[in-house]
C-alpha cells in the first residue's frame, strides 16, 4: 500500500446541500454488480416515487425504483461511465417530493423479514462495486468479525466523512440491523486518521450501550491506498488474508461500508427505497467542493445547469469516480448511479504524458497491494504474450493504480493491465 | 465542452526518471568535490572526459537510432560520472572517452538502450578498460600530491604488504585509489541521502555492508591481519559501489527478497575476492556477476500473489 501526497487534502469541515428535485431522471437497468434488472414499467407510464420500476433478474442483481413522481419517458441506451452505453428508463419528474418518517419496526423482525427489506428496498453495497446487499448478507458461513468500512481511502472524495459527521446515529441504527442478520462476535469500525472529527464521536458511540450491538471497537487507520479495499482492510485489521479469488466470508469476514448500512437503516427504518446517495463534487475545476444530495438518475449536465456545482473555469478532465480508480467522462451527459461516490473536475489534467522505458526500478513491485509483478505485465502485454499474463496471477490485479501512480517512467500500467484482461478474456 | 479522457489513475506522483537521476547525480556531489580536493586537475580531467564523451555517445546513438534523444534524462550523465569516479586519477584523456563510448554504446545501448542492459554501464566500461589498459587501471597517483607518484591502495598495502594506513584518513578519503572512492565520510553522506530520499531501495546497500561487516568481523576475530571492520568498510569501493552500483535500478532485481539475496551475494563475492585471490579489491567484480544473477534471482523470489499462501496451508 502507498502513502498518496493528495490525502493531505482533506477537508474537515464540509457539509452536506440537497438537490432532490430534478427535472430529468436517467437510470440505466444496470447499476450495481450482476445481472442488469428487468424493467417493469412502459413508456408513458405515470410513476410515484419509491415504486419499483425493475426488478432483480437472477441471484445477483437488484431492484430499483422511481427516485421520484414523474412520467416515463423512454427506454433508450444511455451514456455509462462503466459500459459505456446502457440501457435507461428516462423519467421526466413532476416537482413533488415524499416525506419519509419512522415508520418500520425492525424489532419485531426477524433475519429472513429484514433480508427481505433490503432485497426489496434495492440496497447496493456503496463502497465501489454495488454488489447487492442483500446477497452479500447471507453468507454460506458462519462470520465471526463484522467490519464496518469508513476508509475512504481515495483522495477528494468525502461522501463517507460527511455521512459519519452527519447521521452516525443512523448508521450505527443500520450497523445493529447488519448485526442481527449476521450475528458476528465482534464489529470493528474502521476508519482513517485524517477523519479526525468524526472519531470522537465514533469513540463516544462505540462506548455507549445504547445500540444492541456485541463487542464493537474502532480502529484507526493510516492514510493509506487503497486502505478501503475488502482483502486489504480485512488483512490491516485481522491479519486474515483472502485467498485469489475467495471472497472475505472465506475467513469469517464481511465488510460493509458506511453508506451501506445508513441505505440499510432508511430501508428499514424509514421504509425508503435506495432513491437518493450523497455525492461529492470537487477538484481544481469547481468553485467550492460540495458534497450534495442527489436522486439516482440526476444527471451532471442538469446539476452543471442548474448552478448547484459552479465551474470556475471549463474543465479538462472530468472523473468519475475517485482520481485513482475513477473514469474519465467524455462530457457531462452522464447519470448518477447507485454506485457513483464523486465526480472529480479537474481545471488542469495530466494530459498523455510521453511514457519513458522502464527502469526495472521495482517501485511498482512494492507499491502493490496485491503482491503481483506489475512491470512484467506490461512487457508481456506489449509482447502481446497473453498467455504469460495468467501464469502471472493478471486476474488477482485489482486495477488500483498503485503501480501506474509511483511509477516514475510514467507508464501507465494500469491502461496496460486492463488491456491485457481484455485480450485475455477475448482469447478465451 | 472538450474533456481529455484517460484510464485511471488520473494522479502521478512527481518524481519521474529524470529526477531520479538528478538526485543520484546529487548524491554524488560531495564524493566529487572530494576527488577534485584530493586528485586535483587530472581528476577533473578524467570526470569532464567521461561525463561529456557519454552525453555526447547517447545523443549520436538516439540519432542513430532515430529515435527522440534521452539526454534530458540525465541517465548519461550519471553513467559517466560513475565511470569517471571507479577509474584512476591518472587515467589518460584517451582511455576516459574510450570507457564512456564503451559505457554508453555496448553497455547500455546494445541492450535496448535505458532500461534494458543486463550489467552496470560504468562497471562494464571499467572492467573493460581493466582489460584493455591493465598496468592503467592498478597504478594509483597518491592523494594530495602535485607530482603523480604511484602508490599502492590501502587494500593493496594490506594484501601485498600486510600494512594498513591510518583509519582517519580512509575515512575522509586520504588514501590513494580510484577518484570517487577513496573519501568514506563523503559517499555515506550522498548515500544517505539517497536512503532518506527513497531513490534507492536501503535492502541493497544495507544487506551488502551488512554481510561484508559480518564476514570482516569474523575474519578479524580469526586474524587481526585481515583487517578490522572499518577498514574494509571504509577502503575500495565498498561504498561507492554499495550506495551506487548495487543501487543501480536496472540492473539489480525488482523484488524486496532478491534485492537482499543481491546485496548479500555482493558482499560474499567481495570478501572472497579480497581475502583469496590475487587481487586486492573485488567490488566490480561482485557486482557484475551478480548482475548476471538478476534475472534469475526476479523469477525464484517472484513473490507470491496476497493470500495465496493462505491456501497452502488449508484454510478453508
Amino acid at each position: 500500500m502507498i502513502k498518496l501526497k493528495e490525502h493531505g487534502y482533506h477537508q474537515d469541515d464540509i457539509r452536506s446541500q440537497r438537490f432532490l428535485n430534478p427535472q430529468k431522471l436517467l437510470l440505466p437497468l444496470s447499476q450495481h454488480a450482476g445481472k442488469p434488472s428487468t424493467c417493469q414499467v412502459k413508456v408513458g407510464q405515470e410513476i410515484d416515487e419509491g415504486q419499483l420500476i425493475a426488478t432483480e433478474d437472477g441471484f445477483i442483481s437488484a431492484r430499483l425504483h422511481s427516485p421520484n413522481k414523474g412520467k416515463v419517458v423512454s427506454l433508450v441506451k444511455v451514456n455509462h461511465p462503466n459500459l459505456k452505453r446502457a440501457l435507461a428508463i428516462t423519467i421526466q419528474c413532476t416537482p413533488e417530493n415524499k416525506q419519509y418518517h419512522h415508520s418500520g419496526d425492525p424489532d419485531r423482525l426477524e433475519k429472513e423479514g429484514l433480508l427481505e427489506i433490503i432485497k426489496d428496498k434495492g440496497v447496493v453495497g456503496m463502497g465501489g462495486a454495488a454488489f447487492p446487499s442483500y446477497v452479500k448478507l447471507k453468507p454460506p458461513v458462519e462470520i465471526d468479525t463484522l467490519i464496518i468500512n469508513g476508509c475512504e481511502c481515495e483522495p477528494y472524495l468525502t461522501t463517507d466523512y460527511c455521512l459519519m459527521l452527519e447521521n452516525l446515529k443512523e448508521i450505527f441504527m443500520g450497523i445493529e440491523i447488519i448485526s442481527r442478520i449476521i450475528k458476528p462476535k465482534r464489529i470493528i469500525f474502521a476508519i482513517e486518521e485524517n477523519k479526525k472529527r468524526v472519531l470522537k464521536q465514533l469513540n463516544l458511540f462505540t462506548s455507549m450501550r445504547k445500540f444492541n450491538l456485541p463487542k464493537i471497537k474502532s480502529a484507526v487507520l493510516k492514510a493509506r491506498y487503497p486502505q478501503g479495499g475488502e482483502k486489504q482492510l480485512i488483512h490491516t485489521l485481522t491479519g486474515r488474508k483472502v485467498p485469489p479469488g475467495r471472497l472475505p466470508f472465506d475467513v469469517g469476514c464481511l465488510v460493509h461500508n458506511v453508506a451501506t448500512c445508513f441505505a440499510i437503516y432508511q430501508a428499514v427504518y424509514l421504509d425508503k427505497p435506495f432513491i437518493e446517495r450523497l455525492v461529492s463534487f470537487c477538484g481544481s475545476g469547481i468553485r467550492e467542493p460540495k458534497n450534495v444530495w442527489v436522486k439516482i438518475g440526476t444527471t451532471l449536465s442538469e446539476l452543471i445547469e442548474k448552478k448547484i456545482i459552479e465551474l470556475n473555469q471549463e474543465p479538462e478532465k472530468i472523473i468519475c469516480g475517485g482520481p485513482m480508480m475513477g473514469v474519465a467522462l467524455s462530457g457531462p451527459d452522464y447519470p448518477i448511479l447507485k454506485g457513483t461516490g464523486g465526480f472529480i473536475f479537474l481545471g488542469k489534467a495530466l494530459g498523455q504524458v510521453q511514457e519513458s522505458p522502464c527502469l526495472r526500478c521495482g517501485r511498482c513491485v512494492d507499491a502493490c497491494p496485491m503482491s503481483l509483478l506489475p512491470l512484467e505485465y506490461v512487457r508481456s502485454v506489449k509482447k502481446e504474450a497473453y498467455a504469460q499474463l495468467e501464469n502471472l496471477s493478471l486476474k488477482d490485479c485489482i486495477e488500483c493504480g498503485c503501480c501506474a501512480y509511483v511509477c516514475p517512467a510514467k507508464i501507465p500500467l494500469t491502461h496496460y493491465i486492463k488491456t491485457g484482461k481484455y485480450y485475455v478474456a477475448k482469447s478465451k | 465542452m472538450l474533456l481529455k479522457v484517460s484510464s485511471s489513475p488520473h494522479l502521478s506522483q512527481p518524481l519521474d526518471t529524470r529526477g531520479i537521476m538528478m538526485r543520484v547525480t546529487m548524491a554524488l556531489l560531495p564524493a566529487t568535490a572530494a576527488s577534485i580536493y584530493f586528485f586535483g586537475l587530472p581528476a577533473l580531467k578524467v570526470i569532464a572526459f567521461c561525463v561529456s564523451t557519454s552525453i555526447l555517445t547517447e545523443a549520436v546513438i538516439m540519432l542513430l537510432r532515430k529515435k527522440k534523444t534521452t539526454i534530458d534524462d540525465c541517465s548519461a550523465l550519471v553513467t559517466g560520472l560513475l565511470l569517471a569516479l571507479v577509474l584512476p586519477p591518472q587515467t589518460t584523456g584517451y582511455a576516459a572517452i574510450v570507457g564512456s563510448i564503451f559505457a554508453i554504446a555496448i553497455g547500455k545501448h546494445i541492450f535496448g538502450g535505458l532500461g534494458s542492459n543486463i550489467f552496470n554501464p560504468a562497471l562494464i566500461a571499467r572492467a573493460f578498460l581493466m582489460a584493455a589498459y591493465p598496468k592503467m587501471l592498478t597504478t594509483f597517483s597518491s592523494p594530495c600530491s602535485i607530482d603523480a607518484a604511484s602508490c599502492a591502495t590501502p587494500l593493496a598495502l594490506r594484501k601485498f604488504s600486510h600494512s594498513f594506513v591510518p583509519l582517519w584518513d580512509l575515512f575522509i578519503g586520504r588514501v590513494s585509489g580510484s577518484i570517487g572512492e577513496t573519501s568514506a565520510i563523503c559517499l555515506i553522506i550522498g548515500g544517505t541521502y539517497l536512503l532518506v530520499k527513497k531513490i534507492a531501495d536501503w535492502r541493497l546497500p544495507i544487506s551488502m555492508l551488512a554481510v561484508v561487516s559480518f564476514i570482516a568481523l569474523t575474519a578479524a576475530k580469526i586474524n587481526p591481519t585481515n583487517g578490522s571492520l572499518l577498514f574494509h568498510l571504509f577502503s575500495g569501493g565498498l561504498l561507492l559501489g554499495a550506495f551506487f552500483m548495487a543501487t543501480d535500478p536496472v540492473t539489480t532485481p525488482v523484488t524486496k527478497k532478491g534485492r537482499y539475496i543481491f546485496g548479500a551475494g555482493c558482499g560474499i563475492l567481495i570478501m572472497i575476492i579480497r581475502y583469496f585471490s590475487g587481487l586486492p579489491e573485488g567490488v566490480m567484480y561482485s557486482i557484475l556477476f551478480m548482475n548476471a544473477l538478476t534475472p534469475l534471482i526476479n523469477r525464484y523470489t517472484r513473490p507470491r500473489p496476497f493470500g495465496s499462501k493462505a491456501v497452502r496451508k488449508g484454510v478453508k
